[in-house]
């Protein structure tokens, strides 16, 4: 292991976590990170950071009366259309 | 650690086979809120990030519905519903409410300092490591919700459509309308604003069980 592995894991961490990186890469990483603990804990914060993240931005709930204008929206439009001019 | 799960985004494939030739306007419209008003709550979470004001968001939300409405004829069915109309949410964004809203300059922008970035070739140095994760699980939502309100609106975007929405890089840029390499270099700085937002909360909340002499 070199300074160098462990810079290559750094610079590619956002994409081992995203899933963008090809199989081979991703192995290479993950064999990486099995005898680094210094990048494990890098890989570990992002990772708990992310879903810190997630939990808080998810679950909003859109307020009702919002659900009704959009609801509104096609309703609308279809009386519009169906409305013969003449 | 654990790794997430396969992204979902995928599989928000709705409406294969319809036959937009024949379909009358009544059908489609019950397509319409069939398939594309599920998406409701979702996109009134991102349009809050997005405006960060209860109001606006709500707005920015009814005008997705309306152009995607209109539009919906020109929808592909069984392409990705959700991404679409993420991307006319972050259309009507960028020409409406970002126009208006003039925001100060928040910490990034494209001048973001090159020490800000610094971690990419080093261990961590910003009082963030697995052994103080504890303080992330202290850390208030709100903490959390203001650190990324406090994001430029590019970077804050990029880092909603990954972390929450869980979509790929490919579907980011469609959505963002930027190639790829930008979407990367956003949610590389995103991330890391945010992970130094969230060691400054820690730390000046004293969240760190070990005190706040860290540095």
């Amino acid at each position: 292991m070199t300074d160098r592995d462990c810079a290559v894991a750094l610079e590619r961490l956002y994409e081992f976590l995203d899933h963008e990186l090809a199989d081979a890469d991703a192995d290479a990483i993950r064999a990486h990170l099995d005898a680094c603990e210094p990048c494990l804990d890098a890989y570990g914060v992002e990772e708990h950071i992310r879903s810190l993240v997630k939990r808080c931005c998810t679950g909003t709930r859109a307020p009702d009366a919002l659900r009704v204008r959009v609801t509104q929206v096609t309703a609308m439009t279809v009386i519009v259309r169906q409305t013969p001019a003449g | 650690m654990t790794l997430p799960a396969a992204d979902e985004a995928l599989s928000a494939e709705t409406g294969a086979g319809v036959d937009l030739a024949t379909e009358t306007d009544a059908d489609r419209a019950a397509r319409f809120e069939r398939d594309a008003l599920v998406y409701l709550d979702q996109l009134y979470g991102a349009a809050l990030r997005m405006t960060r004001n209860p109001s606006d968001a709500e707005d920015l939300v009814q005008d997705t519905y309306a152009k995607a409405f209109a539009s919906f004829h020109q929808f592909t069915p069984g392409t990705n519903l959700k991404a679409w109309l993420y991307r006319i949410l972050t259309n009507s964004f960028i020409n409406t409410y970002r126009k208006k809203q003039r925001q100060p300059q928040t910490s990034g922008g494209d001048q973001i300092e090159d020490w800000q970035l610094a971690r990419a070739e080093q261990h961590s140095s910003d009082g963030l490591r697995s052994a103080e994760m504890d303080a992330l699980d202290r850390m208030p939502d709100s903490a959390v919700t203001d650190a990324m309100n406090a994001l430029s609106p590019d970077f804050r975007l990029a880092v909603y459509l990954a972390d929450v929405e869980g979509f790929s890089y490919k579907e980011i840029a469609d959505i963002m309308g930027t190639p790829i390499g930008t979407v990367m270099s956003r949610l590389n700085r995103g991330r890391n604003q945010l992970r130094l937002a969230l060691a400054d909360f820690a730390r000046e909340n004293g969240l760190h069980r070990r005190g706040g002499d860290d540095d």
